[in-house]
């Protein structure tokens, strides 16, 4: 490693590929001496804990496996809840399709008798022009962005081979004009006979489906994403496929980024006669992801739960970026990663997991010294490491009925379950929350972290939601009132806290009820009364419980243990910014190679002593778009040859390998090295691709490609 | 402190949008030609570059050895299926073999060298195949699979059924993985968008896990959120190194050896001192009135055919126009069309040049 940059060009290197090594199964055992560890993990984690006692060693290496298996857990839990959710969601349309699957195939069969006379004769018989009709469904997606719905698609193909269809899942990439009719017909067919073929001919599939009891069911082909098929491949398929249409009963499913207009608009006019369109729709990304942070991060499934700013992230990721669900549950697994790499303590996650918590699973010792419960001075250590868990289960479950109870609210108004948990998770909005209302506790949750800048005038313009949403109580008629308190009462189950008051209220909801009907002016106006008290009471109830029990995570001592707050790590490794960091690379150089000879008050004075591309990167900043070589190459030159009296008295105070040639043969820079140097760093400049290369009408010229950061 | 800086990117933002719009014809841009420098030799360039003392060696050292402590947790990400793509300046080509020999001892390892010209990704893909199987077959309980014992030779099967091979189901027990390890996935040979398709499908594959670097600065527009989000599915890392590019760069032409005017100057000089003398003096006549017209498109057919007529150089078109396409052959004469519609000739070649190959083979 200390001669990374004395590598020799060796034979590897230019070699397209080669094995570097292959896996080693007899070392994977000898280097693992420590018996308990789980197969699943691998990996240790020496870096984050220094130990000298030896002892205290094998103890950590026992507490990173119990996080490796935590996290190992926990994302499994994460991922199965995220599967259910989904598979709830997409039941109904699901069922739908396959209804509607079944009665297309029940009306290619009645049509058109099959029989294996006709099946084998070789031509397929067309008896009127409207039979050869191919019954398509058209999916339409709510988000243009079909990442989200390539799982749906694969779902969907599940589900209905599940009830006896013969399924294919394509997508545009087989459609592409480049392999042509061929390449889609040979991933049907691989699909559908099991890859036993690599021939493209449709007759294979039709022969097959004669066989056995393949013809009780029908063919059904989804194509994921219509809109990006090439548009010739696609209707050709189309005019093949239905004139088959009788020996081969093929159902198309169609997804549709776009508009219901874009079939037409891409499938020639031809191909749209043959088919028998019906259309259905999926769910809406935003509902999906409601679902997904009620499931996964307010409900505590799996003793994981992220901080205000790493939930303010990834809200705006959602809202701004990106939209689609895929990078939210690849937000969500990055984090959880993150966290158990991050937080030593993270093993005992366990704790609040179990159901019934044990003795054994009390917060250990050392999360005395977490930030969040120094200040608790007021209980006994060890009881609060005892009761930690237990009590930050309580607090949790109070939270999060809560945040449900919201958004049981704020349904009506769309209001979503991402703004309202972005903003109960806030832990500022619950201090200045309570400091109206000392009297409800002395509160020893002080906030022990500091905010940044940005993000806070963003918090601050939103601030109101939960208060708007509680507003809007005020304004509900009674019968909306009273599918809220039966809704409250379900959400707050298992939570006695909450749920008595909830009862208690809906007691006097009925009470209300039991009233004769309205008959009179004088007792509707005196029902509306009641109700508009009733539903004062609801808005003073929801105000009251969340002044007294949403007390985000935050603000729970211990919280580190399970709560992931550190959102710059998460940006960092989710998103990438080669553009501005590689730009920084080069004009910062010196903060990472942390070198004595060029440190100088403001970093863009190019010295000598710079690295080669980085001083003349630093220097291409005064050019325009366009560089003048000779110009940049004489600035570089002159630079590099500064012998100058600082560089000879600072090289007796540091004395880098470098400095020390330069004193001993005094700035013998040639021409031909000066030029050396300039050519490699503009050939590292054009890796970087942050310069264009000289065109054959500018030969003088090089063009700069990134402008500012 | 916080508006100071607001004002300094602000200027910046201006400043840089001035530098972006600076129009090529403002009177400040300089005009100096490279040929002002004296350039060494393309051979001793070459030389020269190779023997380019390292800066920062210590320091380089020391920052590429501050990332193996990074090691452990790259290995974890990589196994819970993250794929890793480091980024930063600097050849990232040792650090990340050097993780894959260390880390990574229980994946076999093949390194793709994304910075040559070609690499045929069906060669791979089997080459990964192969691997996977050898590593499959040392494992006793998994190689019951039906699937292993039909097994025909790799290299003839279609990356369709390589692909499904490698995303192979896993044994519960134990988990064989392939590391492909991609030096400079945004390379040349690997830049186009087929290639990167392949690779994608590759590294979604169950026992595939890909650890790749990139270099250019937009380097992620060569991927759609599908990839990225459900293919690659990367985890960034920041690792610049600022190690040179040695290997990474062979394959760049260096930009004081290529294209320069003396450069092109000795080649014309070459090749036209191995035509005729009546062929040298025709270009002499198209030099000359290139070099009396500096404005104009170039030299009508007919002008130059008068000309050498009456100069006795040719007796016919005939003889002119093998001449020329003889020129044409060697790029030292090029056909452009006049604005009024007429065919004419020029020579490719800057003013000064034009004027050092004239005197050249007045010699």
């Amino acid at each position: 490693m200390a001669t990374a940059d004395e590598v020799h060009i060796s034979d590897n290197d230019l070699k397209p590929f080669f094995v570097l090594h292959k896996a080693s199964n007899s070392q994977q055992h000898a280097r693992k001496p420590v018996g308990r560890t789980s197969r699943k993990v691998k990996v240790n984690l020496s870096s984050s804990l220094a130990a000298s006692d030896e002892s205290q060693l094998l103890d950590d290496q026992l507490h990173k496996n119990s996080r490796m298996k935590n996290f190992h857990d926990a994302w499994v839990k994460i991922e199965s809840t995220i599967k259910d959710v989904l598979h709830n969601i997409n039941a109904d349309v699901f069922n739908e399709i396959n209804g509607w699957v079944q009665k297309s195939f029940g009306a290619i069969c009645s049509s058109g008798k099959l029989d294996t006379n006709k099946a084998t004769c070789s031509y397929p018989i067309v008896t009127d022009v409207t039979s050869n009709q191919i019954f398509t469904a058209f999916v339409v997606m709510s988000n243009i962005e079909f990442v989200d719905d390539l799982q749906t698609f694969a779902d969907l193909g599940v589900h209905l081979q599940s009830h006896g269809c013969h399924m294919a899942n394509l997508s545009s990439v087989d459609f592409s004009a480049k392999s042509g009719i061929g390449g889609c017909l040979r991933s049907l067919l691989r699909q559908i006979l099991n890859g036993s073929t690599d021939a493209a001919d449709i007759s294979i599939l039709a022969s097959w489906y004669m066989e056995h009891d393949n013809y009780k069911n029908p063919v059904v082909v989804i194509i994921e994403d219509m809109d990006r098929c090439s548009a010739s491949v696609l209707s050709d398929f189309i005019l093949m496929l239905s004139e088959w249409v009788i020996k081969i009963p093929v159902i198309l499913i169609l997804g549709v980024a776009t508009t219901l207009e874009a079939p037409k608009n891409i499938l020639s006019s031809k191909a749209v006669q043959h088919l028998s369109p019906s259309k259905f729709f999926l769910g809406h990304p935003t509902d999906r992801l409601d679902a997904i942070i009620e499931a996964v991060l307010v409900k505590p499934c799996s003793g994981f739960l992220v901080g205000h700013k790493v939930a303010a992230f990834i809200r705006n990721c959602f809202l701004r970026q990106d939209g689609t669900l895929t990078s939210f549950v690849r937000a969500v697994k990055m984090a959880i990663v993150q966290h158990f790499l991050m937080e030593p303590l993270s093993f005992t996650v366990k704790g609040l997991l179990d159901e019934e918590v044990a003795e054994a699973d009390a917060w250990p010792r050392q999360a005395l010294d977490l930030p969040s419960c120094m200040r608790r001075l007021s209980e006994p250590k060890s009881e609060a490491l005892l009761s930690g868990a237990s009590q930050m289960k309580e607090v949790l479950n109070l939270w999060s009925s809560v945040v449900l109870c919201l958004h049981e609210v704020g349904k009506n108004q769309r209001t979503t379950l991402l703004d309202l948990y972005d903003e109960a998770l806030d832990p500022k909005l619950y201090n200045l929350r309570n400091s109206d209302h000392l009297e409800v506790k002395p509160d020893p949750q002080r906030p022990s972290w500091n905010y940044d800048m940005h993000g806070q005038s963003f918090e601050r313009q939103k601030g109101g939601l939960i208060s708007r949403t509680i507003r809007q109580i005020r304004d509900l008629p009674p019968a909306a009132l009273h599918q809220l308190l039966e809704k409250w009462d379900k959400q707050t189950e298992g939570v006695d806290m909450i749920h008595e008051k909830v009862k208690e209220l809906r007691l006097q909801e009925d009470d209300n009820l039991k009233e004769p009907p309205t008959r009179s002016r004088k007792q509707t106006i005196r029902n509306n009364g009641n109700s508009d008290k009733l539903s004062e009471k609801a808005a003073a109830l929801i105000t009251c419980m969340t002044r007294e029990h949403m007390q985000p995570i935050e603000c729970i001592p211990f919280h580190e243990i399970v709560c992931f707050r550190n959102a710059d790590k998460l940006q960092a490794a989710l998103v990438g910014d080669p553009r501005k960091r590689i730009q920084l690379d080069l004009l910062e150089c010196n903060k990472f190679l942390k070198c004595s000879c060029c440190c100088t008050k403001s970093h863009n004075v190019p010295i000598s002593s710079m690295h080669d591309t980085s001083l003349m990167y630093t220097l291409a900043q005064e050019h325009g778009n366009l560089i003048n070589l000779h110009d940049w190459y004489q600035s570089f030159k002159a630079v590099i040859s500064q012998t100058t009296v600082k560089d000879k008295h600072k090289s007796k105070v540091s004395p880098s390998p470098k400095k020390r040639k330069i004193t001993a043969q005094p700035q013998i820079i040639t021409e031909a090295s000066a030029q050396a140097r300039f050519c490699r760093a503009v050939t590292e400049l054009q890796i970087t691709g942050l310069l264009r290369m000289p065109s054959k009408r500018r030969q003088d010229y090089v063009q700069r490609v990134a402008f500012g950061l | 402190m916080e508006d100071h800086d607001i004002d300094e990117d602000e200027f910046e933002f201006s400043r840089n949008y001035f530098l972006a719009k600076e129009s090529g014809k403002s009177g400040k841009k300089s005009a100096r030609k490279l040929s002002e420098i004296d350039l060494v030799d393309e051979q001793d360039l070459r030389a020269e570059v190779s023997k380019i003392e390292p800066k920062h060696e210590k320091e380089i050292a020391s920052l590429i050895d501050s990332y193996k402590s990074l090691y452990n947790e790259w290995a974890f990400e990589l196994q819970y299926g993250f794929g890793l793509l480091l980024y930063g300046f600097g050849s990232k080509k040792t650090l990340i073999e050097d993780f894959a020999s260390t880390a990574l001892t229980e994946y076999s390892v093949i390194v793709v060298n994304g910075y040559l010209q070609s690499i045929n990704l069906k060669q791979v893909a089997t080459a990964m195949a192969e691997v996977l199987w050898e590593q499959l077959k040392l494992q006793p309980r998994s190689a019951s699979g039906g699937s292993i014992k039909s097994q025909q030779p790799f290299n003839s099967r279609s990356m369709d059924d390589l692909i499904a091979f490698l995303d192979g189901p896993h044994a519960p027990e134990n988990e064989s993985f392939v590391c492909l390890v991609i030096h400079n996935i945004d390379g040349p040979g690997l830049r186009d968008s087929e290639s990167q398709h392949l690779l994608a499908r590759i590294a979604a594959c169950s026992h595939v896990r890909v650890v790749a670097s990139i270099d250019h600065v937009n380097a992620p527009l060569l991927w759609d959120k599908k990839m990225v989000h459900v293919q690659f599915n990367w985890c960034w890392h920041h690792v610049p190194t600022f190690a040179p590019y040695k290997i990474e760069g062979v394959f760049h032409p260096l930009i004081l050896a290529h294209g320069s005017a003396s450069q092109s100057v000795k080649t014309a000089t070459i090749v036209l001192q191995s035509l005729t003398p009546n062929a040298q003096s025709v270009f002499k006549v198209l030099a000359q009135h290139q070099l009396a017209h500096p404005d104009d498109e170039g030299m009508p057919i007919d002008v130059l055919f008068t000309s050498c007529r009456e100069r006795f150089l040719v007796s016919s078109l005939v003889t002119l126009n093998s001449h020329l396409t003889e020129f044409k052959d060697h790029e030292l004469v090029k056909l452009r069309r006049h604005s009024d519609g007429q065919d004419c000739l020029y020579i490719p070649l800057s003013k000064d040049a034009l004027e050092k190959l004239v005197q050249e083979i007045n010699q």
